[in-house]
């Protein structure tokens, strides 16, 4: 109830108006949802691509973080960034249950993730990338990462 | 199409029937813990607690706030960041971020449960916006309260047709109180659904019945609510045609359509109440009515029908008023000069002149609604009162009606009859004085008589007494002279004998005067 009221009024102003470089793809329902993005900046890592995200909300939303992953399909890779593995998971304080806050939105979540982007310089994955994506069964809101860096 | 009967599945009384069976069943239910112990409650207490508790449970909900459609878009900065609506009981943190109450504490909420997951005290509670700490709430500046109570909101039932539009504060008053839309249980016993407060004392429209027309089965409570609705967009039989122009129109406004507009229907000429003829279709006629002299006039004569009608009606009830009145002045009259019972006319055997009597106060000359003097009701006048009343008829002053005229006989007539029942009063009050007089003389004649009775009666006793007395002294001494042979027999009997006398007989005859007139005193008195 009280997240679909609140997806309701996102969606409605996304329809309205959307940051450069954020793109609604799919919003059938008020649980998942498809966005698109891309580095706007002439960053060498990302130029040219554009990356896909999917959004799921709880019913809890937004007192609970939604599930922020990218996926991976012909035309849109998984960006390569030091938190992000290569799976899609995104290691971002912001996306997991400590740093969340119920005052962030689809569109905010968008814009920091793309500045996240566009801050980075190199072009690796994460410490222990292979071992985490063979072996890791849990749900991204599950796991409990360790937020070391504070240069994102 | 060809025969639009109404079917009604099921038909509404077969329902309310079999309804009304179920409903005894359930009485019957209610009624069985009569037998259990004295501290349970009555089958009628179980029962109103249940109705209570049912009706409870379907009063008004009031107006939930986060729902309501503003009229404007409200300023960005009244919107609470978590559910992005404008500001429902807000709250400020001392970081002077705002938030809605119930967000706030949802937050909060969380954010302790998930602490106790970790087994870790929740070690402070962070602003949602900028992660400041802060230990408190408080409530908002006046400025943003007073800002939020004036953003202006549709009804929430305005789906349901309610046109209300006014300030957020008094949306609550007008759910819970005004608005007609406002659900409520329905006033069926045995019915849980609701209705619309404007349809509560239809009784239960929960029902199902089909259209007339497209046969689309839905609830009598739809249909009777958006009849006109139904029948205007959704209904599949709505449109139909004109028999007359045969053109394409909503059933639900064929009848306006025939009276007013329809060009092919066969109207007579406006001017026919003033005695035109003329009567063809509607679209001759009105080209006939441009040159026609009596329609030309027609509304004026309507007009001027209209008018005497009105003045007819107000003319009746003052001709029925005259008439009354003139019953009760005939009456007066009769009884006050029964020598010209037989004569009815007023204006000649009036004995009364107004201007002799008293001057009346201006307000008895208008008509009061108590007019209406029953004859029945009027007293008797005694001969002598009527020499009081001016017998003469001098002139009379020129009367503006004759309605008028009456009033102002009726009025001196009242008057006279206050007279005289004020001058009966007086006569009483001298009849009853005099026969207190009087009675008053006759009482203290008789107290008199008493007094002397009473006298005589002493003295009778006292006789009577005496004698007696000396009858048993006298016997007394005989019976002592002879028991004691040595005391010479004295006629007037020592005091020792009297001693001797009074032990041996047992006292009956002491002091006998006192007592004797003592006790016929109490007798007479009783």
């Amino acid at each position: 109830m009280f997240a679909s009221k609140r997806l309701a009024k996102e969606l409605q102003k996304l329809h309205d108006k959307l940051p450069p470089g954020i793109t609604l793809v799919k919003a059938d329902d008020l649980q998942e949802w498809i966005m698109d993005i891309r580095v706007v900046d002439n960053n060498p890592i990302y130029v040219g691509e554009v990356y896909r995200l999917k959004f799921t909300f709880s019913q809890s939303y937004p007192i609970e973080a939604p599930e922020v992953v990218f996926v991976r399909d012909e035309t849109h890779p998984i960006p390569w960034h030091p938190h992000i593995y290569s799976n899609g998971i995104i290691c971002l304080d912001l996306l997991d249950r400590q740093g969340w806050s119920p005052v962030h939105n689809v569109e905010s979540v968008c814009v920091s993730l793309q500045s996240m982007l566009t801050s980075n310089t190199k072009k690796e994955r994460p410490e222990g990338d292979d071992n985490f994506v063979r072996n890791n069964r849990l749900r991204p809101r599950d796991i409990n990462f360790i937020f070391h860096d504070n240069q994102v | 199409m060809a025969t639009p009967a109404p079917i009604e599945v099921p038909p509404p009384n077969d329902r309310r029937g079999s309804r009304a069976s179920q409903t005894s069943v359930h009485t019957q239910d209610e009624i069985s813990p009569v037998g259990g112990p004295p501290t349970s409650p009555s089958p009628l207490q179980i029962r109103a607690s249940r109705e209570s508790s049912r009706k409870q449970s379907a009063t008004k909900q009031p107006p939930d706030l986060s729902l309501l459609q503003y009229v404007s878009k409200p300023d960005s900065n009244l919107m609470c960041l978590i559910c992005h609506c404008p500001f429902s009981d807000p709250l400020q943190l001392e970081c002077e971020h705002i938030f809605c109450g119930d967000c706030l504490h949802t937050w909060e909420a969380q954010q302790a449960q998930q602490a106790q997951q970790r087994n870790r005290e929740l070690a402070d509670r962070k602003c949602p916006t900028c992660r400041t700490k802060y230990t408190g709430t408080r409530a908002v500046p006046k400025i943003i309260a007073s800002m939020l109570d004036e953003l202006v909101v549709n009804c929430p039932h305005t789906r349901a047709g309610c046109k209300w539009v006014d300030q957020r504060s008094n949306v609550k008053d007008h759910v819970m109180l005004y608005c007609e839309y406002t659900p409520v249980a329905c006033s069926s016993f045995d019915c849980r659904h609701h209705i619309a407060q404007k349809d509560y004392h239809k009784g239960c429209l929960h029902y199902t019945v089909s259209c007339e027309q497209c046969h689309t089965s839905m609830m009598k409570k739809d249909l009777e609510v958006c009849v006109t609705d139904h029948q205007r967009t959704a209904c599949a039989g709505r449109s139909t045609n004109c028999p007359h122009c045969s053109c394409e129109l909503l059933r639900l406004d064929l009848k306006a359509h025939i009276k007013d507009v329809c060009g092919k229907v066969v109207v007579p000429c406006q001017g026919a109440i003033v005695g035109c003829a003329f009567s063809a279709e509607r679209a001759e006629v009105v080209t006939h009515e441009k040159g026609c002299p009596m329609a030309t006039m027609a509304p004026h004569f309507r007009d001027q029908q209209a008018r005497i009608e009105r003045n007819e009606a107000r003319l009746e009830p003052l001709s029925r008023k005259v008439g009354i009145l003139e019953d009760g002045l005939s009456n007066i009259t009769n009884m006050l000069y029964p020598a010209n019972a037989n004569d009815s006319s007023y204006p000649v055997t009036n004995p009364l002149d107004p201007n002799t009597s008293e001057p009346f106060p201006p307000a008895s000359l208008v008509p009061t609604p108590d007019f209406r003097l029953p004859p029945a009701s009027f007293p008797p006048v005694p001969p002598n009162d009527t020499s009081q009343t001016p017998f003469q008829n001098p002139s009379q002053p020129p009367f503006d009606s004759q309605v008028h005229h009456l009033l102002t006989l009726h009025d001196s007539l009242r008057e006279e009859v206050s007279r005289i029942a004020n001058a009966l009063t007086e006569c009483e009050g001298r009849t009853n004085m005099m026969v207190i007089n009087e009675s008053q003389r006759v009482k203290d004649e008789m107290l008199h008589t008493n007094a002397a009775i009473n006298g005589m009666r002493m003295q009778l006793h006292w006789l009577m007494s005496a004698t007696l007395h000396q009858r048993t002294s006298s016997s007394a001494s005989s019976s002592t002279g002879r028991a004691a042979a040595s005391t010479s027999a004295s006629g007037s009997g020592s005091a020792p004998t009297q001693g001797a006398s009074r032990s041996g007989t047992g006292g009956t005859y002491h002091a006998p005067l006192r007592r004797l007139s003592d006790s016929t005193r109490q007798d007479t008195k009783l």
